[in-house]
């Protein structure tokens, strides 16, 4: 055989190039130009700024849904009793009737998102300190709005959930922290209070009408925490002077709105009574408010399909005193408008929708262009938590006087005075129910006061005793909401709330 | 001289009838093992046989004139064999016999002539690429032969006058006489058959019979029996084992092709395509199929392993067709089809519509006394509405002006398409093809379409004796525009059925009816509009080049590098114009957007070959080999809403009011592999095969990028053993087992990480961009392992006329790469975890028989089944159940311990509650004519603890059974698809059926619940906004099982005598049916179905309205110049 030198020179050419190609350890390093990972974050102080705003975003999950209604503001109100749901939720009608169980979708949205915000904000309280270009000053602003994000969802759980586990570290998945047990409710009560006394101490400023993080914000929701346990389950009834120092500052920091309709719209937004809320733009995030609280399937405005899935009851509209200014149309509430494919032929909706979340700005274009804010803390809240509390501590006073008759006055309703302690309470109580319906406080204040609001009488009664205007007495199970049922099967260290 | 003719014809008849019988009733006939005892002198033949006939009970057949030129016989024997006595009695006789069951042939013995001196013959055999191995040199009319070596050499002594016959699998025979050369040199041609002979393996190829795993084959020409313009759907039901579920009627079809079962739960389950040694990124469906010509399927582990972590879903090996040498061929295929609805679902008419909607309202006061009493409902009185509306849609009777089929409204008789055009030819060292495609591919619902441009160019070069190059470059341009990817009242197959009969498409005045014209109904928009008003486009350009080198570096080792580009560009434009989806035209109602993704994909590969044959019995193939490959992504897209004028469509997103957030992203992955196999085999009865791969991937943990994938399989041909090596009945007899390990890495990228990415947030009314930890971070996180065993048996009989394949599997997956279940308290729902396990066992039979075949009639049956059984071992840490997507009214398609993946979950209903029962029914807060849901554990309520399996979506079986006939230049093949055991879940029963009065309904609603139609499972009529009850019942889980008439042929193939005067070489024409029929329980559009096709991986036989599928009848035709 001839041998032809010149091919084995190729050949081993060749041969030379795979053992280079394939001993060359190119790394399989996997690169993201699209994101960081956490291991390269942390770097900068906008870093750390757009992390927090992350935290934020998981207030959108108190409106996240789905077009049968599912929405946990709706959840929550539906546990309250004075609402019912034309939409095609099975499940909202089975919390109305007390027939829901834990694995409605609904208790793992909240569980879910709550705790995916806490894990943000715990990553962030744990990073930031660790970021050396970043001012002290704006540290501590920064981890500020972090502690009061972490207090705000583990509020909303501590409340929901009773005993829920408490973590305040960033998770891995070696950490003790990845099945943890529950923790008693006092306890995280404890350290909502502590968040919130950091965020206090932060060096926020007093308003903000941005959206972010105030002071007032701040002192409200600690307020709100020193009420709620006063009450059931903790009783810690020192707590109700605390809650009338903690938001006095805010009763002078906001001001109440001439109108009602400034509630929902866009040009005041974040401003006058507005304390904190959550917030919408049109081609950034929009919401389905209009579409869910409008009557089901009637044609107003553009929103395409009408849902209907949180209408209050007759039983509670007719609970509004008749010269009350918030009953009349177009207030809070609304029973008729005109026909958007139409406009000269009227609607009658048979019912009473809330026109507290119409949005104006949106109906001619519908849902993809609505973006009004879900409020989640406002000034007459406050002013009733003072009412409320110093009440409690002294009983009535001209200053609490002061503050709820404010309210009344701009509902066209006269001032109360010289009632009882007991007969103020009452009153302080009715007032939260029609200035704050439907903003998710009702059914809070049933696990504190473990009363419920007897519409047709106008007082109120034990909770579990006593039906509501749909003929559903609440089972005692329903002061609490169940541990969702994926987070048992999933945790085996968790256990289920009694009678879930 | 006409008898002797005449017998012949009668014997060949008698001849085929007789093997006929004996193939179709009698493969297991006894044998008749007989004595013989002869006492002859001076016979006839006739008369020998006619003792033998009396002994035996054998029929003997001849030809008398064969038989008149025999002497007479002397025989002498006792108590010898049937054969002993017949060989003896031959023995000096110009005669032979061959028995097939109960009867001897006996015919004229070629005789050979006297020998003549003999010479030294040598010679080399190769074939178009060179050198031709293995190659079996005979003697005519002898068994004297030998093979050529490894350099395609032989050497025989011959007769000067002998004739050599030359054979080779896959290659045509060819005799040569000799002549009194001494050197014969010969050029082997490619049988026809080649490709069902030769199979393509992971770098490399193999003979069939030398095959130790499990691999399935189709040639172009069984791909093109059933042409449609998406490879997949051609590749249906062509292979045992390999399921390819069309779900959707749409031009391309949504196809899922499952290899083997499932063999995991998040990760993809795709099976990993290669097109001539390149990986494919861009999706089976984006192969032009007509430039195939051959498809091998790997099945088993011991083929897949040498893929490594990319193995375990089964890899389809795609070779495309490249130019030959000879004379220049021009060929044209093309066809025509026209299409329709294969069938129309029963809705309600306006009529109908009516008459429930009558009833509903009047039933309001049972279901809402208080509300009715109230004067809730005043406004919803039907008669009040329809007042309202005369003039526009009702008359002054209240009668409706119009009554739409929305089905035959929104649908058409479609023309459809396709032209290929293919120019090869080639010399000695240089072979080229051009080929040429267009295809049209029209919906039948309107404006749908699939077009598609394709143009490659292949060139293979013999530079040198020991180098050839080759190159392909193929471009395909490809545009779809679809009509059932919207969602809720933007799905036109839901609009089909929802949109209410009692609106016209258009009014007069022109403009679109709207289902919100009528109060009290939902937003979901005439489908017609949509239709015409929506464009949904996507359009993908793939470039794609591959090159190759071959080097013969020493005799039997050969290097071979291949270099394969792949971009991809997809452009997805969609538009809604102003004139949908609102109540009214509003230009607010108007949207446009564009995404794109732009793919680049490159691997590099290097193997060395080499094979050796050692002492002519143990031969040796040995491949050693790199690979790297490298994919990135990067996309782009843009929206906006409130176009000033539908002018703009998507061609001027700055017409818009309101735009969308921008958005970009990036992907990208790299792997660097080795790999080897040793293929040994033992004078072609025993055949070794090892394989292993080491794979580093880019996308697992930092503590696990490496991977090891090995492989062994045992062959042992039994057919080659000198037991079997004559036997008249088993031709061909092999039995394989192997075990290997293949991975599965499809989880995409950026898994193991713990990622930050990016969300939207508002400050101070602007956009306010945040950041969150979206993911946990596995840095362990490694592949999925898949661990399968194989046997198989071949089995060949009476000359290979029943061809029998079987293999039985059990795939065992570990370390599933499941998105496992966290405790959300971490801040994280699921982390990818290697957790859980996952076995797939099934049963794979093949048979293919030629029933009959003479010159002018054949007939060939071809079977497959394939019997799979799927079951979960574990799960996450605490093994609880998993939902994967959908979710649809509650989660219902659970993953659980010991039960198959995909089991649907929900409530069994028991019918309705009767007048009797009301004080039963009172205890569930229910009343007569409310559904009857089963309280599985008694304990007076009905709650998620009721819940049931209601069945399964993946079947027990499936398979294929094709029939060809020929007669003369006719041809008719019957393909007939089968599927049972699963269960269809049936979604659109919650809107379609479950509730009325806010769209339109099944006709079943005529049969709901009323008090004199009380034995249903249908609620009273009420309207939706009163009361209804809807969840995942077990009314909506139907029986999957099916038989599709799949394809019906019907052929003429012009005689060469008659084309070759104008000059063509092939011309054939045809006319087929598909989808001709589908027995079938279910009730939807057709059983093989799932509207959730990227959503996960079980998520077939689930859907919420589907694209209808057609029926489809074509006309083409295939010429060759």
């Amino acid at each position: 055989m001839k041998f032809n030198l010149k091919k084995y020179r190729i050949s081993s050419m060749l041969l030379i190039l795979v053992i280079l190609v394939g001993s060359c350890k190119k790394d399989l390093v996997e690169k993201n130009k699209g994101n960081f990972v956490k291991s390269n974050y942390f770097t900068n102080a906008g870093q750390a700024h757009a992390f927090v705003t992350g935290i934020y975003q998981k207030l959108y999950l108190f409106l996240n849904g789905d077009a049968y209604g599912e929405s946990p503001f709706i959840t929550i109100e539906l546990f309250a009793g004075h609402t019912t749901s034309l939409g095609q939720s099975v499940n909202n009608n089975n919390v109305i009737n007390n027939r829901t169980d834990a694995v409605n979708p609904g208790f793992e949205d909240v569980w879910s998102n709550s705790y995916n915000a806490i894990s943000n904000a715990n990553i962030a309280l744990a990073e930031i300190p660790k970021i050396g270009s970043m001012a002290d000053d704006d540290k501590k602003a920064t981890m500020g709005e972090a502690y009061f994000l972490r207090a705000f969802f583990y509020y909303h759980l501590v409340r929901l959930y009773g005993d829920v586990p408490l973590i305040v570290t960033p998770v891995t998945l070696n950490s003790p922290d990845l099945y943890p047990a529950r923790t008693a409710a006092a306890a995280v009560y404890d350290q909502i209070i502590s968040d919130l006394k950091a965020a206090e101490a932060s060096g926020l400023p007093e308003t903000d009408q941005t959206g972010k993080v105030s002071l007032g914000a701040v002192r409200t929701l600690l307020g709100s925490v020193y009420l709620t346990t006063a009450g059931f389950p903790l009783k810690k009834t020192e707590n109700y002077a605390l809650a009338a120092a903690e938001v006095l500052p805010v009763l002078s920091d906001y001001t109440l709105f001439d109108k009602y309709d400034y509630l929902h719209d866009n040009a005041h937004k974040n401003q006058g009574e507005l304390i904190f809320q959550s917030q919408y733009k049109v081609g950034v995030v929009t919401n389905a408010i209009p579409q869910l609280t409008l009557p089901f399937n009637l044609q107003v405005g553009a929103y395409g399909d009408h849902l209907g899935a949180m209408i209050p009851t007759n039983g509670f509209f007719n609970s509004y005193d008749n010269a009350d200014l918030r009953k009349q149309e177009r207030q809070f509430y609304f029973s008729s408008y005109p026909n958007h494919n139409d406009p000269t032929q009227t609607i009658n909706f048979g019912v009473h929708a809330l026109y507290k979340y119409f949005h104006k700005e949106s109906e001619n274009i519908g849902n993809s262009a609505a973006d009004e804010n879900w409020t989640f803390l406002r000034l007459p809240e406050a002013m009733l938590i003072y009412c409320e509390a110093t009440n409690e501590v002294s009983g009535p006073t001209a200053a609490a006087y002061a503050q709820i008759n404010k309210i009344r006055a701009r509902a066209l309703l006269p001032p109360l005075s010289g009632l009882s302690k007991d007969d103020f309470r009452t009153a302080i109580w009715r007032e939260r129910y029609h200035e704050l319906a439907y903003e998710n406080k009702a059914y809070f204040d049933i696990q504190r006061t473990h009363m419920i609001y007897k519409v047709g009488t106008d007082t109120f009664g034990d909770a579990t005793s006593t039906p509501n205007e749909q003929g559903v007495t609440m089972k005692a199970q329903y002061y609490l909401w169940p541990i969702p049922q994926r987070e048992i099967s999933t945790n085996s260290k968790l256990t289920q709330n009694t009678g879930w | 001289m006409v008898w002797p003719q005449l017998s012949k014809i009668i014997l060949a008849m008698k001849l085929t009838v007789i093997i006929m019988v004996a193939v179709l009733t009698n493969v297991s006939a006894k044998t008749y093992s007989q004595v013989v005892t002869l006492h002859q002198k001076n016979a006839s033949v006739e008369k020998v046989l006619r003792s033998i006939e009396k002994q035996t009970g054998y029929h003997f057949m001849y030809d008398k004139q064969d038989v008149s030129k025999a002497s007479a016989i002397n025989i002498e024997v006792a108590g010898v064999s049937l054969e002993q006595a017949l060989d003896l009695a031959f023995k000096d006789q110009p005669l032979t016999y061959k028995i097939f069951q109960e009867t001897i042939v006996v015919k004229k013995k070629d005789v050979p002539e006297a020998t003549v001196a003999d010479i030294k013959l040598s010679g080399t055999v190769s074939d178009s690429k060179g050198p031709l191995p293995g190659v079996s040199v005979r003697i005519k009319g002898s068994d004297i032969g030998t093979q050529t070596d490894v350099n395609g050499k032989y050497n025989l002594t011959v007769p000067d006058n002998a004739t050599l016959v030359f054979s080779f699998v896959g290659y045509n025979t060819q005799e040569v006489a000799v002549a009194g050369k001494t050197v014969l040199n010969v050029m082997m041609a490619e049988s026809q058959k080649a490709l069902s002979e030769v199979v393509v393996v992971g770098y490399g190829t193999q003979k069939r019979v030398d095959l130790t795993g499990s691999v399935g084959s189709v040639s172009a020409k069984g791909l093109q029996e059933r042409p449609q313009t998406n490879l997949e759907q051609e590749l249906a039901g062509k292979i045992a084992g390999v399921n390819v579920s069309t779900n959707s009627g749409a031009p391309g079809g949504a196809t899922k092709v499952r290899i083997r079962g499932y063999s995991s739960i998040n990760t993809n389950t795709d099976p990993l395509y290669v097109v001539d040694g390149v990986v494919w990124t861009e999706g089976g469906n984006s192969i032009n199929p007509n430039d195939i010509e051959s498809v091998d399927v790997l099945k088993d582990a011991s083929s897949t392993a040498i893929y490594g972590t990319r193995g375990a879903n089964g890899v389809i090996l795609v070779t495309t067709k490249r130019g030959k040498k000879g004379e220049g061929t021009v060929s044209y295929d093309s066809y025509v089809s026209v299409s329709h609805m294969a069938k129309e679902i029963p809705v309600l008419n306006s009529a109908q519509f009516l008459a429930v909607e009558d009833q509903s309202y009047a039933n309001i006061k049972k279901y809402d006394p208080a509300g009715w009493a109230a004067g809730n409902y005043v406004d919803d009185d039907p008669v009040k509405i329809r007042t309202g509306l005369i003039g526009k849609l009702f008359d002054s009777n209240l009668k409706p002006l119009y009554d739409v089929d929305w089905q035959k409204a929104t649908t058409r008789t479609p023309v459809s398409q396709n032209h290929n055009l293919t120019f090869t030819g080639g010399t000695d060292k240089i072979n080229y093809g051009f080929f040429l495609n267009y295809a049209d591919d029209e919906g039948i619902i309107l404006n749908s379409y699939l077009k598609r441009y394709n143009a490659r160019l292949t060139f293979d070069n013999q530079i040198k004796p020991w180098l050839k190059v080759g190159a392909t470059l193929n471009y395909n341009a490809q545009d779809q525009r679809t009509a059932d990817d919207g969602t809720g009242g933007n799905n036109i197959p839901r609009m089909l059925i929802e949109m209410i009969p009692i609106i016209p498409i258009k009014y007069p005045d022109g403009s679109y009816g709207k289902r919100t014209d009528y109060p009290n109904m939902e937003g979901g928009d005439n489908p017609v509009a949509q239709a015409n008003e929506i464009q949904a486009i996507y359009r993908k350009r793939i470039f794609s080049g591959n090159g190759y080198l071959n080097v013969n570096i020493l005799p039997g080792l050969e290097f071979r590098s291949t270099l394969g580009v792949t971009t991809g560009a997809n452009y997805n434009p969609h538009f809604q114009s102003g004139l949908v989806g609102g109540a009214t035209a509003d230009q607010a109602n108007s949207s446009a957007s564009i995404s794109e993704a732009n793919n680049t994909f490159w691997q590099w590969e290097n193997h060395l070959t080499y094979n050796k044959t050692f002492n002519k019995v143990h031969t040796l193939n040995v491949v050693v080999g790199q690979e790297k490959q490298n994919f990135q992504q990067t996309g782009f897209g843009a929206s906006t809403s409130g176009l000033s004028d539908n002018y703009y469509q998507y061609y001027n997103l700055g017409a818009g009011s309101i735009p969308g957030i921008p958005s970009s992203n990036y992907d990208a992955w790299q792997m660097s592999s080795f790999f080897g196999r040793i293929n040994y085999n033992y004078k072609e009865k025993y055949l070794l095969t090892v394989t292993g791969r080491q794979d580093g991937s880019s996308r697992f943990g930092t503590n696990v990028k490496n991977g090891f994938f090995p492989s062994a399989a045992f062959a042992w041909r039994a057919s080659q053993e000198d037991f079997l090596k004559d036997n008249k009945t088993i031709s061909d007899l092999k039995f394989r087992a192997s075990y290997g390990l293949t991975g599965n890495s499809e989880i995409g990228e950026y898994r193991s990480l713990a990622n930050i990415s990016t969300v939207n947030y508002v400050f101070g009314g602007k956009q306010a961009i945040g950041t969150q930890q979206t993911s946990i971070g596995n840095d362990d996180l490694s592949w999925e392992k898949t661990a399968e065993y194989d046997l198989g048996v071949s089995l060949g009989l009476f000359n290979n006329r029943i061809n029998i394949e079987a293999d039985a599997y059990l795939k065992k997956t570990k370390a599933l790469l499941l998105n496992a279940p966290l405790p959300e308290t971490s801040g994280f729902t699921s982390v990818y975890k290697n957790i859980g396990r996952l076995q797939n066992k099934g049963l794979e039979i093949t048979i293919n028989t030629q029933n009959i075949k003479t010159a002018d009639f054949s007939w060939n049956s071809s079977f497959n089944i394939s019997f799979i059984k799927n079951k979960i071992l574990q799960l996450g840490e605490s093994n609880d159940d998993i939902f994967l997507a959908p979710t649809f009214l509650s989660q219902f398609n659970l993953m659980r311990v010991g039960l198959p993946a995909g089991s649907f979950y929900g409530y069994k209903v028991l019918g309705t509650w009767g007048t009797a029962e009301a004080t039963e029914a009172a205890k569930y807060g229910l009343l007569p004519g409310d559904l009857k849901i089963q309280d599985t554990n008694g304990d007076g309520k009905v709650s998620s603890d009721d819940k049931v399996i209601l069945g399964k979506s993946i079947p027990d079986g499936y398979g294929t059974l094709t029939n060809t006939f020929r007669y003369k230049n006719i041809d008719l093949g019957v393909d007939l698809q089968f599927n049972y055991g699963n269960q269809i879940m049936n979604l659109t029963r919650h809107s379609g059926q479950d509730r009325t009065g806010q769209a339109n309904s099944y006709a079943t609603v005529l049969n709901a619940w009323t008090p004199t139609n009380q034995n249903t499972s249908i609620a009273e009529d009420r309207p939706a906004f009163v009361r209804y009850q809807t969840e995942i019942y077990s009314t909506k889980v139907e029986s999957g099982n099916f038989i599709r008439g799949r394809a019906v042929t019907l052929g003429y193939t012009f005689p060469t005598n008659m084309i070759s005067k104008i000059k063509l070489s092939r011309l054939r024409v045809y006319a087929q049916a598909q989808n001709l029929f589908v027995i079938t329980k279910y009730t939807g559009y057709d059983p093989e179905v799932s509207t959730y096709n990227t959503s996960s991986n079980f998520t077939q036989n689930i859907q919420f309205y589907d694209y209808p599928k057609p029926r489809t009848f074509l006309l083409g035709v295939n010429v060759s110049f």
